[in-house]
């Protein structure tokens, strides 16, 4: 149903499927110049980077690992303002409402790129933003309990699944046009399941209600749930890409399992004020690029799982990637029936 | 149980054999107490501002730093609850329901002393609760209590919140239903839908409760005192170091026992925490009252509980975290990243693998729970001196305090003006009789019924019938039920006590 509209948005995760050891050997910005002038000596004061999410979640942790590394190879003080609420929302509108003189920052994910897909009037990342650097990209599993015994791989969960009549569950964030209920869809559609989708936005919950046995299967990114799958408590049955991964080569993906879609990405990243002064943002787009390919930087995407696909883009790539993700939501909504304005 | 007592012997004897342990030890109980008696600069600030220089310290410090921050930050934040009406942390608000109004009554030793005592009892007991059985308990408590029973929990605490501080039940209701209206505004929960906006972005984030407790206790007391100055009738608070008394304390170990067992259940439901423990605390301290309609009015047992059950959920939370890998909120969620930052994961492995580590963490936070003892009582009688500051330099203070208070939960402009909005409606809202503790109550637990109710409809596939399979839900269910009717019966065929406003 939905192949017709997703396969020109193939490009966004075949490039993203470079192998981890290929970023290791020769890391994406190591050709970019040590050290810059700032244009007129900027920065004369700490930058300010707003975070639309909390500090204890992924994107204040990756928020928390770029300032350290930029401030590491530029000596330039990062502030973290966190503005959580709205889905990102809130802090997305602080932060367009901020001086665009290049000293403020803004960390956001793939939501910004999904609101802007079903609302045109949000900001468009790659338009009113100029992303700096796209430093994190993630696919998407399915998990189920280590011990499980009604269903022990894909295939026999959905049979386990269809035999249940509707009464099955999946922990989510399964909010309006979000990545995971867009990809529920998909997989729903496909295989012919009926599942309900619990939402919980909080990981911890969301996890605990796997590990609990109040829901038979769980919706996540694999950096997120790594303890419990180093623990051995869960494993994943199904990657939600077209290709697996090494480290999960043993997991079948979505062309194993014979489910045609595009996979959705989730990705986090930097942007400055499209009205910031250019030579600014250049020297930002340094910093922030550099900082990619800080050992500090590196050491924490591989704790998070973040390099088992290509994790980097620089500006284009990454004006690319959210063109792409919003013309990709922006199909699937209408195909969904939602409002897209 | 010796095993226990051995290995508890050894994390003790390593956390003080080493000097630079006790140095961090003696700093994190410190500096967890300043922090947590801070509106807004809380110790959520205070560990997210060391959390990037506990990669510079062996993974013991850096993560029993964090434990025993936890445990006196709660703590904290009662001290300011109790003098000025102004919770240091959300988990410290039911505290100041009682503890506020003993402070103008000119107990605020006695009261401050509860808080110390029933903190130290509390945390404590929880403390050792989580030595002898966190891998059981965390597996039991996923088990059994899902979004149904949160919900059913929700229910059963808010089916006598009523009873606090209105000057009717039928006051008291509406108080309640205010803070639920509250609560809805913002993105709905579960699905993400827009709710009571006004096309205001920064609507769609809520409305938070701090900002609300600010509002609501410690501006509108200070609107309260003011009108107080000005017509001539202002009396300061009577300056009083007098601590409760063992008799006075034992006269409601019945009150201590049942909120650390609320504090300590609450605690370890991942996403709970310490917040709806006090708040549970609190009402069931006045569902088993004899004289419920003393709460708010500067009952000891209202700071007895509160304070009781917020420190027992601070070892309860831990066992979810070191079990299952699973934070109870947002400073456990941060002790991950100080796992993370040692190449460690909480989880079952740490048992297996750091236990050293583990027993090292448990020892510093019995420790630190009794060290809010002397400290608490040390500090108590410095801080209560605060109390001789003339009202004019006093409230602007307070209104500072405040306003930086609402302003560091989220950096948002608007809760600031949510804040002062909120104490001049509380202003008039208490000349009425109406319950600001009730409304804050119906936030609170309004926010978390909420999403737990859609989550539980979505988990019995939105069959009610569901909850008559889960036995804890349907119990709860069926307890506030039973309290609901007693309550409307009470109102109408029993002769109440004319209560005065707040």
């Amino acid at each position: 149903m939905f192949k017709k509209i997703l396969v020109s948005t193939g490009v966004v995760t075949g490039a993203a499927l470079f192998s981890a050891s290929s970023v290791f050997a020769a890391c994406a910005t190591d050709s970019l110049p040590a050290t810059m002038e700032g244009p007129g000596g900027f920065p004369e004061r700490a930058l300010t980077m707003i975070v639309p999410y909390g500090p204890a979640g992924g994107s204040g942790q990756v928020a928390q690992a770029m300032a350290e590394a930029v401030t590491g190879h530029t000596k330039v003080s990062i502030n973290r303002d966190h503005k959580p609420g709205g889905s990102g929302t809130v802090g997305m509108t602080a932060y367009m409402a901020a001086p665009a003189d290049g000293y403020s920052v803004l960390e956001h994910i793939d939501d910004a790129s999904s609101a802007h897909a079903l609302d045109s009037g949000r900001p468009n990342p790659a338009d009113d933003l100029i992303p700096l650097v796209t430093s994190q990209i993630t696919f998407s599993q399915i998990y189920i309990r280590t011990e499980e015994d009604r269903f022990t791989d894909w295939d026999s969960f959905v049979a386990w699944v269809k035999a249940q009549g509707g009464k099955a569950s999946i922990a989510n964030v399964s909010k309006e046009g979000s990545m995971e209920r867009v990809t529920m869809k998909f997989i729903t559609d496909a295989t012919g399941m009926e599942i309900q989708q619990i939402s919980f936005d909080k990981g911890a919950p969301r996890y605990g209600a796997l590990a609990g046995g109040q829901v038979d299967a769980l919706f996540e990114q694999p950096g997120d749930v790594r303890n419990f799958l180093d623990a051995g408590t869960f494993k994943p049955i199904l990657t939600i890409l077209k290709e697996s991964p090494e480290a999960f080569a043993d997991v079948p993906n979505l062309v194993d399992a014979g489910l045609d879609f595009e996979p959705l990405l989730r990705f986090r990243g930097f942007y400055v004020h499209k009205d910031a002064p250019a030579d600014r943002v250049k020297w930002l787009q340094w910093a922030f690029q550099k900082a990619y390919c800080e050992q500090s930087y590196q050491d924490y995407n591989e704790s998070k799982f973040m390099t088992l696909i290509e994790s980097y883009r620089d500006t284009a790539g990454s004006i690319e990637l959210i063109n792409n993700t919003v013309a990709q939501y922006r199909d699937v909504y209408k195909v969904m029936g939602l409002e897209v304005k | 149980m010796v095993e226990v007592f051995n290995n508890f012997l050894g994390g003790t004897i390593t956390l003080f054999s080493d000097p630079i342990g006790i140095l961090i030890f003696v700093g994190g109980v410190v500096g967890g107490m300043l922090f947590g008696a801070i509106p807004g600069v809380s110790m959520l600030t205070l560990a997210a501002i060391l959390l990037p220089f506990t990669a510079h310290l062996k993974p013991e410090h850096g993560i029993m730093l964090f434990s025993v921050i936890y445990c006196t930050g709660v703590y904290g934040g009662a001290i300011t609850a109790i003098l000025f009406n102004i919770p240091g942390a959300p988990e410290n608000a039911p505290t100041a329901f009682d503890g506020y109004p003993m402070t103008q009554k000119g107990q605020a030793g006695k009261a401050v002393g509860a808080a110390v005592m029933c903190s130290a009892i509390g945390g404590t007991v929880s403390a050792v609760i989580m030595m002898i059985a966190t891998v059981p308990v965390a597996a039991w408590a996923i088990r059994a209590f899902g979004p149904p029973e949160t919900f059913a929990l929700v229910f059963f605490g808010l089916a006598v919140a009523a009873s606090v501080g209105a000057k009717t039940l039928w006051k008291g209701w509406l108080s309640i239903l205010i803070g639920l209206m509250i609560a809805v505004v913002g993105l709905d929960p579960v699905g993400g839908i827009e709710r009571y906006d006004f096309d205001m972005p920064y609507l769609l984030a809520g409305i938070h409760f701090i900002p609300m407790i600010l509002g609501f206790f410690a501006v509108s007391e200070v609107f309260v005192q003011a009108e107080k100055k000005v017509t001539g009738s202002y009396e300061a608070p009577k300056m009083s170091v007098d601590f409760p008394t063992f008799k006075e304390l034992w006269s409601h170990k019945i009150a201590v026992v049942r909120s650390i067992f609320i504090g300590f259940f609450c605690g370890i439901l991942p996403g709970i925490g310490a917040t709806l423990a006090a708040f549970m605390g609190y009402n069931e301290a006045v569902r088993w009252s004899k004289d419920r309609m003393e709460f708010g009015k500067g009952k000891i047992e209202g700071v007895i509980s509160s304070e009781t059950a917020n420190n027992a959920a601070t070892g309860a939370a831990m066992i979810p975290l070191l079990a299952l890998g699973l934070p109870g909120g947002a400073l456990t969620a941060m002790m991950v990243g100080v796992f993370q930052m040692h190449d460690m994961e909480p989880g079952p492995l740490v048992f297996i693998n750091s236990a050293d580590l583990v027993w090292v963490v448990f020892a510093a936070m019995f420790f630190a729970n009794l060290s809010i003892i002397f400290i608490g009582f040390m500090e108590t009688k410095t801080i209560i001196n605060l109390l001789r500051i003339p009202f004019q330099f006093l409230a602007p203070l307070i209104l500072l305090l405040a306003t930086v208070g609402a302003y560091a939960v989220r950096g948002l402009t608007i809760d600031i003006i949510v804040m002062f909005i909120a104490g001049v409606a509380g202003f008039f809202l208490r000349r009425s009789g109406y319950s600001v503790a009730g409304i804050i109550l119906g936030l609170i637990l309004g926010k978390i019924g909420e999403q737990t109710f859609a989550q539980a409809m979505q988990m019995l596939y939105f069959e009610f019938s569901g909850f008559l399979d889960r036995p804890i839900a349907f119990g709860l269910l069926l307890a506030g039920v039973l309290t609901l009717l007693g309550s409307i019966y009470g109102a109408f065929f029993k002769k109440q006590p004319q209560q005065q406003p707040e």
